[in-house]
């Protein structure tokens, strides 16, 4: 086992058994939410909903045949 | 609700973390974009092989990320683009509130090789445990914490902070307050 893996779970030991070495304490860990709840906030482009929509009516025009 | 419109919501549900897990692996939203496209395509094809009850957040992430590499292997290493037009934009700047900007975590992020990015992602944002990560990525769950542990050393090194967690929150909120920025 690595030193890494050590000091892992000494972390985790001391958070109650989670393991959290890049939790929202650790500035790291906020930025990387705050970077990436950016993005899943963001709008969904309507693309994405016409896109499986026609997948959908593909579908079940395929059914049908 | 039949399954097909139920594998639909659950689909458009997972569109949002989709698109962040593809801009952390692109860094760039158009290709992310397209990304995302192909995965739900694929997903939908392959709608029959999802075991219902099993993870589908984790599932789509695997097809985004197949997808992502092998469009990686047939343009050559052009996704790569440590030096790049994209790099120069987010130059990395002094801080002038002492706190940590995001345009700057940004272009650490970039600095950091695909699979050490990938894997903090998956781990520090997306929510995945370390088994859920080492499925995706197909390797093991030793190989997804040292990669993870390598690419917080190194975030860390580039935007010289400290792991502040071995001091517990009473540090950060010093830290916080001592910068004067506000959060």
């Amino acid at each position: 086992m690595s030193d890494e893996e050590n000091t892992e779970q000494h972390e985790a030991a001391r958070q109650g058994g989670h393991l959290d070495p890049l939790g929202t304490n650790t500035e790291i860990g906020r930025k990387l939410k705050q970077f990436y709840d950016g993005i899943v906030s963001d709008d969904v482009p309507d693309r994405f909903m016409d896109l499986l929509s026609k997948l959908e009516a593909a579908d079940s025009g395929r059914k049908k045949d | 609700m039949s399954d097909s419109l139920q594998f639909k919501q659950d689909l458009l549900g997972a569109i949002p973390s989709l698109r962040a897990f593809g801009v952390s692996l692109t860094q760039n939203s158009d290709k992310a974009d397209d990304l995302v496209q192909e995965t739900l395509v694929k997903a939908w094809d392959k709608q029959s092989s999802f075991q219902p009850g099993t993870n589908l957040k984790a599932w789509l992430f695997t097809i985004l990320r197949n997808e992502f590499y092998s469009q990686m292997r047939k343009r050559g290493r052009e996704v790569q683009d440590s030096d790049g037009a994209m790099t120069a934009r987010l130059a990395i700047h002094p801080s002038q509130h002492g706190s940590l900007d995001l345009e700057d975590f940004r272009a650490a992020l970039e600095k950091l090789p695909e699979d050490q990015r990938e894997a903090i992602i998956l781990i520090g944002a997306s929510g995945f445990s370390y088994e859920e990560a080492a499925e995706i990525c197909n390797c093991a769950v030793g190989t997804i914490k040292s990669r993870v542990s390598r690419a917080r050393t190194r975030l860390q090194d580039i935007l010289k902070v400290s792991g502040e967690a071995d001091y517990g929150p009473d540090a950060i909120a010093a830290h916080v307050m001592g910068s004067g920025a506000g959060v």
